[in-house]
């Protein structure tokens, strides 16, 4: 065993010769590269699968004897400073590692069919395959320094994939964003860890944990200062986790292929914050503000990402907000010092959440045939409907990952949430109650998005699609369909200029894709664009094996995942397997041993949760169900409106709440005019400050030199008379001062 | 022949001054070659580059030893007797790196000039004699020939600039010619100065005038003499704004000489004179500078922001990158220094890198502002994954060596003893800012370039990705970038040593 942990530090290094290779050969020798083209896939599944079985062992034998293995090598810059790179295997690393391994296969087992026909096929397989790598060296690093090294070189490789159809103007402003957001986070990480290192004089975790508690122990520190470094670190856990202040990338980071939503921007690299949070959780645990700062922000997040969630039309982002609010559960969960179901719910949430974003792709996989190839349309949700006749093995899919991150019983979320759930109770009743009320809003959410999706009958059709024109002339309102005509009304305004927006793009992306066609034949890094739509009829299919068998494996995931942490009172042990993985963690953080699993508590709470779930289920049910499968509702509906008298209030506020999330709550229109135009003007204001004052005054001199040069050339003309005045005048002043 | 063998390994042939004068020697002589048309020229330039990088990696190799702090392959003739002037060379830990730095990139330049064909035979000429100037400049151990190669060096910058330039290339140039030549005032007074200073004996050996204690007034006198020399060459902030027009006006292959080099120039006499002479008054001045340098952080880096020249926005972006190495030499440090050390030559690697890309680019769309730039990725896919992998290493990412030199300034910084502790926060704070701006206007310089789509109205042959000759040049600068990332150890431990040695004066004197 021994042996295994030796040969540890291979993991980030295993799926590396797959981008180095691709990469040197596109540049290289890009013709014979890309007649091998899906042969590359082959050995980056092969060597993640190695990596997998061999975090598997590692797993196993964490969940035994859980030991913390730690291997470091020095590097010395200089007499006063050496940098240690290593690697650090805990049962943290280990669930990261499992989790990171496992999802990546299926996704890239997914993104063969998915991206198949794209021609950035390699570049995509050989990012993908950077990215895991990176990630694997993230969770492995065993000091702040390799931390911050791979927490960049993850935000590089997710900047790459969101801007992977760089030719959609969208796709370059989103990625350019989330680099610069994750940017202004690494600022504080960086700072953070600095600030760490001078207090402490260590990058080392352990080393770090121990002499921190030491310092605040003897009183030695200043406090302020170490609550901001904390504060800095966090952070960049806000910024990468996507917690609220600096959330606005990750909506943005859906303009990527769906296969990376899943994979990064929902499993593993938004999990980054988590784990850093739940890394450094000794050293934050001591300063109680942080403990409740981190909290705080959780639960702003969850709310937050939840009410964002519930108007949006594209499905994506939908899921995104969602992650988001979810990642806030998770953030929330640390805060409140419960590192084992915050690790807990991040693992279920990852298999829920790939599955998913997995689901979701292939949906849009079937729906591009239709709509064609921009995301304005794929993604929308407006266009689909009774998708189930069509594709039922994703329909029963995503239908069980809704379920799942519902929280509804057997499935992996319900269990994790709960946990959460009761946690907060103890915690705080206020956070308990907008927590408990934001599981309500998620399964309504999620519900929405499920039976906008896949019930009722195909809007495409039903709107009698023909082309560009008349795409966007319906629109779904927060309440559901039975009432959009009303909402009509009320948002003409925004729709139109949606509508134009909407054409305008259309139009140009047609046009791009002419001009591509002209200039270029057979040149990489362009999307196939099939014009399929012709044929007014056709219908979405059902997608390829290769894209279900994930969906189905991770289908198993989220069945099964969640008995990780069920207790099993049996053979007097009460342990579950998660808290025995864990069991040297949570020792480390001086927790209160859980009491035995009480029943009657946990039923109750359970039937809290559930309940509230349901109900969320229900209203979404009540409000989207397609209006002619059920008149009845249709009625009650209209009926329940006739009735209340206040209506137009009941109006106003929900047109209120539509605008608030359709328009992301503001804060990204916020920040373009803050943030943004502050940076816009600051560099106007500072070119202006160069080219006119500063290079101003060297131009100045240099004009002014050319000025008194061409005067004493002027002077010196070799003109007699000019001379003879100027020493007469001159002796006459001369004459006259000397007189008086 | 085998004594000939003999002669070159032995320690007395005069290494240096072969390597120092062979370049501008052999590029007098292509006046001389016969009119065959362009190529000739090319082939023999690049030949005598490569001829020369590698007589400099042979004779540092066999006869340089990295663990000695002490001036090795000394050389010393007396040149002219009447007031001891002696052509007196010899390297030592700080200056290998450059010198090996300018003969890297210098020979990459020539193969960068390739498709100039105006004139060739001067322009060749002139790159061979900045190579010898250079070379000169960071091995001599002489003040006066310190000031001669500095002036020797300017003039063919002069002349590129002024004939191979682009639209306003006589403005730059004469900007670039006052500027400097108005900084050389003040070198050559320090120099006379110094010079005159001891009444008995006058000398101007860099090792006796490094054991020379002068009156504190006399000495930040001096100090500020040579500071305004080194800070219009590195530049430091007010007086930068040569640098953005000449870059923006120069052929690429000079601009990669001038970003590569020639900036270096500027803060290697800042540690070779200032740091080591002045070692009172730059222990005063230190605090001013790092003020300077973080100041000049965000100020470039925002005013890059702000430039629509694609040129222009690299060449602020230079000036950033260059607080970083005042910092560095302001935070008296061991790490500082070597951080700024590492600056200068991961910067002469990633702004050559980036000057060229630019250029070529430019030669392929012939559009100068970003604004009406806009979805070439199409057609240049090469150039777009080069281009984003250098503004990756600009705006250190780690693995690249810009992340290292930006990292060990950090840490130089807040492990120094001299500053207190609201200082060091509030420096590291503004220079984290930079951190900030650098990914701003260098992504928004590839969107604005790379991203999207258009239709050119230029024809279409432009429209050719970059060739073997181009793609050879960008993969054999980004080598050692990659490099210096990972193992930054290649180059720091050429002047450890050496910086130990320069910093022991302030703690001891």
């Amino acid at each position: 065993m021994e042996q295994t942990y030796q040969y540890a530090w291979i993991i980030p290094f295993v799926p590396l010769p797959v981008p180095m290779l691709i990469g040197v050969g596109l540049l290289l020798f890009p013709t014979a590269t890309k007649t091998l083209r899906r042969m590359w896939a082959f050995p980056s599944i092969l060597l993640l699968s190695i990596v997998m079985i061999f975090s598997t062992n590692l797993s196993i034998h964490q969940i035994n004897s859980s030991s913390i293995y730690q291997y470091v090598w020095s590097w010395t810059l200089d007499n006063d400073f050496s940098l240690e790179f290593g690697y650090l295997i805990d049962p943290l690393t280990s669930i990261m590692l499992m989790l990171i391994t496992t999802v990546g296969i299926m996704v890239l087992i997914y993104s063969d069919n998915y991206m198949a026909h794209d021609q950035g096929y390699l570049r995509f397989l050989a990012y993908m395959s950077f990215f895991s790598t990176s990630m694997l060296g993230l969770v492995t690093s065993s000091n702040l320094i390799q931390i911050y090294i791979f927490w960049e070189l993850v935000g590089v490789c997710s900047y790459l994939l969101i801007g992977f159809w760089f030719t959609r103007p969208p796709a370059a402003n989103a990625c350019q964003k989330a680099f610069v957001t994750n940017r202004v986070g690494d600022f504080g990480l960086l700072l953070g860890i600095l600030g760490f290192y001078w207090i402490t004089g260590s990058f080392e975790f352990r080393d770090l944990f121990e002499i921190f508690n030491n310092l605040i122990y003897n009183g030695e520190v200043n406090s302020p200062f170490v609550i901001l470094c904390a504060a800095l670190l966090f952070a960049g856990a806000v910024a990468k986790s996507a917690q609220f202040p600096l959330h606005v990338w990750l909506p943005d980071a859906m303009e990527g292929p769906t296969p990376i939503s899943a994979l990064i921007h929902a499993a593993t690299m938004v999990a980054a914050g988590i784990f850093l949070v739940a890394r450094l959780l000794p050293l934050f645990i001591v300063i109680p503000y942080i403990m409740n700062f981190i909290s705080l922000i959780g639960i702003i997040t969850i709310l937050l990402g939840a009410t964002l969630a519930l108007a949006q039309k594209d499905i994506k982002r939908g899921l995104a907000y969602s992650t988001m609010s979810q990642l806030g559960y998770m953030m929330l969960a640390l805060g409140m010092g419960s590192y084992r179901s915050a690790l807990f719910h991040l693992i279920t949430h990852a298999y829920s959440k790939a599955l998913l974003f997995l689901g979701s792709g292939s949906v849009i996989h079937s729906m591009e045939t239709l709509v064609g190839y921009s995301p304005d349309k794929s993604q929308n949700m407006v266009l689909m409907g009774g998708l189930t006749k069509h594709v039922p093995i994703t329909k029963t899919c995503f239908l069980l990952g809704t379920l799942s991150l519902c929280g509804i019983p057997p499935l992996a979320c319900f269990w994790s949430k709960d946990e959460i759930l009761n946690d907060s109770w103890l915690y705080s009743p206020i956070f308990a109650i907008i927590a408990w009320a934001t599981a309500g809003l998620t399964a309504f959410y999620m519900f929405r998005i499920y039976l906008l999706t896949f019930e009722g009958h195909l809007n495409v059709h039903f709107q009698n699609y023909t082309g560009i024109k008349n795409t966007s002339l319906y629109s779904i309102s927060l309440w559901g369909k039975g009432c959009s005509k009303r909402i009509n009304k009320n948002f003409r305004l925004l729709r139109m200029n949606n509508n134009e927006s909407f054409s305008f793009f259309s139009k140009k992306t047609y046009r791009s894709d002419e001009n591509v066609r002209k200039i270029n034949r057979g040149q990489p890094f362009v999307n196939i664009v099939h014009f399929d739509n012709k044929k007014p009829f056709s219908y979405p299919y059902e997608s390829d094996n290769t894209m279900l068998f994930p969906l189905l494996v991770l289908v198993l995931f989220t069945l099964f995942v969640g008995s990780l942490g069920i207790s099993f009172n049996q053979e007097g042990t009460d342990l579950d397997i998660l808290s025995k993985w864990l069991a040297p963690s949570i020792n480390l953080l001086h927790q209160k041993s859980k009491d035995s699993a009480d029943w009657y508590e946990f039923l109750k709470d359970a039937i809290l949760s559930v309940s509230i779930a349901y109900f969320g289920i229900f209203l979404a049910s009540f409000l989207y169900k397609p209006i002619y499968s059920s008149f009845k509702n249709f009625y009650l509906i209209n009926s329940l409106f006739k009735i209340s008298p206040k209506r137009s209030r009941w109006d106003k506020i929900l047109n209120a709440l539509y605008d608030w999330s359709y328009n992301r709550a503001y804060i990204d229109a916020f920040y373009t005019t803050s943030f943004t135009g502050a940076i816009r003007g600051l560099a106007q204001l500072t070119h202006f400050f160069d080219r006119r004052i500063i290079d101003g005054i060297a131009n100045g001199v240099g004009l002014m030199s050319f000025f008194v040069g061409e005067g004493i050339k002027y002077v010196g003309g070799g003109r007699i008379s000019s001379y003879l005045f100027v020493y007469f005048s001159c002796l006459s002043i001369f004459l006259l001062l000397y007189t008086f | 022949m085998a004594k000939v063998y003999l002669v070159f390994t032995t320690n007395h042939f005069p290494c240096l001054t072969l390597i120092v004068v062979l370049p501008i020697f052999a590029g007098s002589l292509i006046f001389f070659l016969p009119h065959r048309g362009n190529r000739v020229i090319r082939w023999y330039t690049i030949c005598i580059c490569l001829l020369e990088l590698l007589l400099t990696t042979y004779a540092f190799c066999y006869h340089f030893q990295s663990d000695d702090p002490l001036i090795q392959l000394v050389e010393d003739y007396k040149w002219i007797h009447f007031f001891d002037f002696h052509w007196r060379l010899g390297i030592d830990g700080l200056s290998i790196g450059p010198i090996l730095l300018t003969g890297f990139i210098t020979t990459l330049a020539t193969l960068a000039a390739w498709p100039v064909t105006r004139d060739s035979r001067l322009f060749h000429f002139l790159m061979l004699a900045m190579y010898s100037g250079q070379i000169g400049l960071f091995s001599s151990r002489d003040l006066l020939l310190f000031f001669l190669m500095w002036e020797l060096e300017l003039i063919p910058v002069y002349l590129l600039v002024s004939m191979w330039g682009g639209k306003k290339r006589l403005y730059s140039a004469t900007k670039f010619i006052l500027y400097t030549a108005g900084g050389s005032v003040f070198l050559l007074m320090g120099v006379l100065a110094i010079g005159l200073y001891g009444s008995t004996e006058s000398t101007l050996n860099f090792e006796i005038l490094a054991n020379q204690s002068y009156p504190m007034a006399l000495e930040i006198i001096f100090y500020i003499g040579f500071f305004i020399a080194f800070a219009v060459k590195l530049p430091i902030i007010p007086l930068h704004t040569w640098l953005p027009d000449t870059h923006g006006e120069a052929h690429y292959s000079t601009c990669m000489l001038l970003a590569g080099i020639l900036l270096k120039m500027g803060a290697y006499g800042l540690v070779r004179i200032n740091m080591e002479l002045f070692p009172h008054a730059h222990s005063l001045f230190s605090p001013w500078l790092m003020i300077v340098g973080a100041i000049q952080i965000i100020y470039a880096a925002s005013t890059s922001l702000g430039q629509r020249n694609l040129k222009k926005r690299i060449a602020y972006s230079s000036v950033s990158h260059m607080g970083f190495i005042i910092i560095g030499i302001g935070s008296i440090t061991d790490m500082g220094l070597n951080g700024a050390f590492l600056q200068i030559i991961s910067h002469g690697f990633i702004g050559a890198a980036l000057f060229f890309l630019a250029g070529t680019t430019y030669d392929r769309i012939r559009l100068v502002y970003l604004d009406e730039m806009g979805g070439i990725a199409i057609p240049m896919p090469k150039i777009f994954t080069m281009f984003s992998s250098f503004s990756m290493a600009s705006l250190a990412l780690p693995g690249m060596s810009g992340f290292v030199a930006e990292l060990i300034v950090f840490f130089g910084l807040i492990t120094s003893q001299k500053y207190l502790l609201m200082t060091k926060l509030l420096i590291t704070f503004v220079m984290a800012i930079g951190m900030i701006l650098t990914p701003i206007y260098l992504l928004s310089m590839l969107r604005q370039m790379f991203y999207g789509y258009k239709i050119f109205n230029v024809p279409n042959s432009y429209f050719f990705d970059s060739g073997p000759r181009e793609l050879f040049l960008s993969i054999s600068i980004f080598l050692p970038v990659l490099g210096i990332g990972m193992y930054p150890d290649f180059v720091l431990s050429l002047s450890v040593e050496r910086v130990e040695v320069i910093l022991s004066n302030f703690f001891y004197r």
